[in-house]
């Protein structure tokens, strides 16, 4: 039996075979990315709002942060924030008594997650905000609304149908950042990604090909469903705007069209 | 500088020595990688985008094909993942070549990898960086793609067709209009793959080059032996913070550079604003 032959019947069932064995990890990557979108998004919101502020003091707090988190690598964020939680570990964590918890990597990495995409997206919605109609701006102030209507009624909806392509965008990214979380935090015992399990295998029987392809499938996939999900949204923000264009390429509807910035 | 290193470490009451010994001077020499590779990851990007905007815009379908696919695929799965698979899959296949000459067939059909030991490649620092160079510019190649086909597509249809009307041919026009034009459309974008790209640079660690973020490591790390230095505890939240506010810096000066870039190619430029 030549390799060529032993390559043809086993093709597809290591692939199978791998896609089983990923699966399990993939789901760390997902915990990783649905942990951080919840706390991420309304401190993504406050920011933005805080750096739109007149206050200079908000605005450049709020502006300062998202520059320093835009402005440098995850990976050494991850390594930063992991090496100070260390630090403080003798003198504050363990007398507290919360050291397992402060440094297990499935707090740390969304945490540090948490901080750099609220930067990254406070800046997508601080630039959807300064989007937003100063026409209906202007007439809600001339119908009387009070500041807190005026957001509620004119700015947070445009500013969320501005900027939600942006978003998609953003949380794809982050679901990919979340690849870089066990090269900087301790993996412990069989709670491992998708990276670090697709690593693993190719120690094993160096098939570089098969691992990383199988990995990068599942890396795909779930940034399709992203996609899919969040253009349901934006189709849902969209819906009162749906007569305004023609039926067919109606207002609401999101092209599959990758923003490739991030 | 010995002596102005004690002196100043008299006036200040700090030890500055600690901060120029040997370790540390390699440190600061390690800076190299990050900006060489973030250098030749640029060029290598903008050359795979060309080509990739050109694929995609090819009147050749199976090209355009290759184009599309090229840019979807790597902008689907995360950069870390091309940038271990590219210098794994680039090792295993210069390998393979190896195992041709160097294995019986015996040996090749045994399913083991590397099929015999004489077809191992030993891979050094340099050769790793050269790769990883090669990884940056296929990653962020593809990025660039993008931006420099929008950009391609930007370019007024106007003044290609006053191009053409001159009796230009297709190729001066392609090259003296479009492409001379699509850079100012470009800019912009390209100066964000840029950014993306630099904040790529710290990833060389995970090819086992010994840059900015290994050595930072390695320094901060706990030293209770007087003989091997300044005896101090776990120091690394030190080093990271350093190497956080390094990339901060340069972010702040590569904004410089494009808003200056920026300025002198929209000189003589008819745009809009």
């Amino acid at each position: 039996m030549n390799i060529e032959s032993i390559v043809a019947t086993h093709w597809l069932s290591a692939v199978v075979n791998d896609v089983i064995i990923l699966f399990k990890p993939a789901l760390f990557n997902i915990y990783f990315a649905l942990a951080s979108i919840p706390l991420g998004f309304p401190l993504a919101i406050g920011l933005a709002l805080m750096k739109n502020s007149r206050s200079r003091l908000w605005s450049s707090f709020a502006g300062g942060f998202i520059y320093a988190f835009r402005g440098s690598p995850l990976f050494i964020q991850l390594f930063m924030f992991y090496s100070i939680a260390l630090a403080f570990n003798q003198t504050l964590w363990k007398p507290l008594g919360i050291d397992d918890f402060v440094l297990h990597p499935l707090f740390l990495g969304p945490f540090v997650l948490i901080l750099n995409t609220s930067a990254y997206a406070a800046e997508i919605f601080y630039g959807a905000i300064r989007a937003v109609p100063k026409g209906q701006l202007e007439a809600a102030r001339a119908v009387g609304m009070s500041r807190s209507q005026v957001f509620r009624s004119v700015t947070w909806p445009n500013m969320l149908r501005l900027a939600w392509p942006a978003y998609t965008n953003e949380v794809v990214f982050l679901f990919h950042a979340t690849a870089l979380v066990y090269f900087t935090l301790p993996v412990i015992n069989e709670q491992k990604d998708l990276m670090n399990k697709a690593g693993e295998l190719f120690e094993k029987d160096y098939n570089v090909f098969l691992h990383f392809s199988v990995a990068a499938g599942y890396f795909l996939l779930i940034s399709i469903l992203i996609f899919f999900l969040f253009g349901l949204v934006y189709k849902a923000l969209n819906k009162h705007l749906q007569h305004l264009s023609d039926s067919t390429d109606g207002a609401g509807k999101m092209k599959f069209r990758p923003n490739y910035m991030r | 500088m010995e002596g102005l290193i004690t002196s100043l470490s008299e006036l200040t009451g700090t030890n500055l020595s600690y901060l120029f010994n040997g370790k540390h001077l390699a440190w600061y020499a390690s800076v190299r990688f990050t900006i060489l590779a973030a250098f030749f990851g640029a060029v290598l990007a903008l050359l795979f985008g060309m080509l990739g905007a050109s694929a995609k815009r090819s009147s050749f379908a199976p090209f355009r094909w290759f184009g599309s696919g090229y840019i979807t695929m790597v902008r689907g799965v995360p950069d870390v993942l091309f940038f271990l698979f590219f210098p794994l899959a680039f090792e295993q296949f210069v390998e393979y070549l190896f195992s041709l000459n160097a294995c019986t067939v015996a040996e090749r059909a045994s399913g083991k990898w590397p099929p015999c030991n004489a077809a191992q490649w030993y891979l050094s620092t340099s050769e790793y960086f050269v790769m990883a160079c090669v990884s940056l510019g296929l990653v962020y190649g593809a990025f660039a793609a993008n931006v420099i086909h929008g950009a391609m597509r930007a370019v007024p249809e106007s003044q290609l067709e006053a191009a053409r009307a001159y009796g230009f041919t297709k190729r001066q026009v392609y090259w003296h209009f479009q492409v001379r034009q699509m850079w100012i459309y470009a800019l912009p974008g390209l100066s964000n793959v840029w950014m993306l790209l630099l904040k790529a640079t710290a990833l060389l660690s995970l090819l086992q080059i010994a840059d900015i973020v290994q050595w930072a490591g390695k320094l901060g790390a706990a030293n209770y032996f007087p003989a091997a230095g300044l005896v101090h505890g776990d120091w690394r939240w030190r080093y990271y913070i350093v190497l956080f506010l390094f990339y901060i810096l340069l972010t702040f000066l590569s904004e410089l550079f494009f808003r200056k870039l920026q300025k002198r190619a929209s000189r003589g430029m008819a745009l809009d604003q």
